[in-house]
């Protein structure tokens, strides 16, 4: 049978010591950590300072890095791209509009179906284009 | 030689020291740089039984407590500058020092990996290796069975039990309802004698 039992029962004590002198001497403890602790936060600017100098070249260096690589032109191969994107039609006006066909251009003409190039997309009179011709001796340009 | 705890004083919840500053003067002294030192070597003084004993009733182990009480007023020191003065300096030591023990046994149990089991019994290993439980088996069993509570229970129950303080003062410190508190006691004290009547 289990016995009824009563906390109240049980005389209320604290059942653990301290050694000798041991709330003596606590606050000549606690008083040294606390000195310690305001040496260590001393010590924490002044080593603050030279690390500063030492961190503010290295982040001017990357940052200098970073701007170069930022400011490194796009890939060669992103133009193409963009390039092939771009309709014939739109060459041409292109050209016809802002480009000055050299003599060497005509060279490519050969290449170019005759309805994709019409006449009047060359912006020259046919005589104009002969005295052109006539001007330049083809034989001594090398394709 | 172990000193005995003829200091502690069961009977009164204030503090039960010699020294006479009281906080508010304690305060003025602390802000001023030329008392600053003997403001807070008094104040220590003042509370530090108090708060080891509340710190080694949680985690049994004399250096623990002691480690631990060092820090709680390393606490106060760094704080102390901050202290707001909308609750007694008294109530707001002694939270430092109850998160300071939940921090400790929290960490404790996170070593073990598996909580709560492992840690409990190696406090009541301590318990029953504690010399000065040694022949006092009453003892050492109520001893064991505030220890099977959980944390925030035992707590709890040591700062009514042992302590007397009133329930609206734990309140302030460990900012729970006087009700719940009531209830958190109550059922401490069935337990305790559950388990005492199960040994």
């Amino acid at each position: 049978m289990k016995k009824e039992f009563k906390l109240s029962d049980i005389p209320k004590r604290n059942p653990y010591q301290v050694p000798d002198g041991y709330f003596d001497r606590l606050p000549m403890r606690v008083m040294e950590r606390t000195a310690s602790r305001g040496q260590e936060q001393a010590w924490l600017p002044n080593l603050w300072r030279p690390l500063r100098l030492a961190v503010a070249p290295l982040l001017l260096m990357l940052l200098f890095v970073g701007v170069y690589f930022y400011s490194m032109p796009t890939q060669p191969e992103e133009q193409i791209v963009n390039l092939a994107a771009v309709s014939d039609t739109a060459i041409v006006d292109y050209l016809s509009t802002y480009a000055t066909l050299e003599t060497t251009d005509f060279a490519e003409l050969n290449t170019l179906r005759e309805q994709e190039l019409p006449a009047e997309v060359l912006n020259v009179s046919a005589t104009a284009a002969e005295e052109e011709l006539e001007y330049y001796n083809l034989h001594d340009i090398d394709y | 030689m172990k000193e005995k705890n003829s200091k502690y004083c069961y009977s009164q919840h204030l503090p039960c020291s010699r020294h006479t500053l009281e906080d508010k003067e304690l305060l003025e002294k602390f802000a001023q740089p030329e008392s600053r030192n003997m403001a807070f070597n008094q104040l220590v003084r003042k509370y530090q039984e108090k708060i080891y004993w509340h710190i080694r009733k949680m985690v049994i182990d004399h250096d623990d407590a002691d480690d631990l009480t060092q820090d709680v007023f390393l606490k106060v020191w760094k704080n102390l500058d901050n202290f707001r003065q909308d609750s007694q300096l008294y109530t707001w030591v002694y939270r430092i020092a109850t998160n300071e023990c939940l921090s400790f046994l929290s960490s404790k149990k996170r070593k073990f990996f598996l909580p709560l089991n492992d840690v409990t019994a190696e406090l009541m290993e301590k318990v029953e290796s504690s010399p000065e439980l040694a022949g006092d088996e009453v003892q050492q069993k109520l001893q064991k069975a505030i220890l099977r509570l959980p944390d925030k229970q035992r707590l709890v129950f040591n700062m009514k039990y042992f302590d007397e303080m009133k329930y609206e003062e734990m309140s302030d410190i460990l900012g729970t309802s006087v009700g719940a508190l009531k209830a958190s006691y109550h059922i401490a004290v069935k337990k305790i004698e559950e388990f005492l009547k199960e040994d």
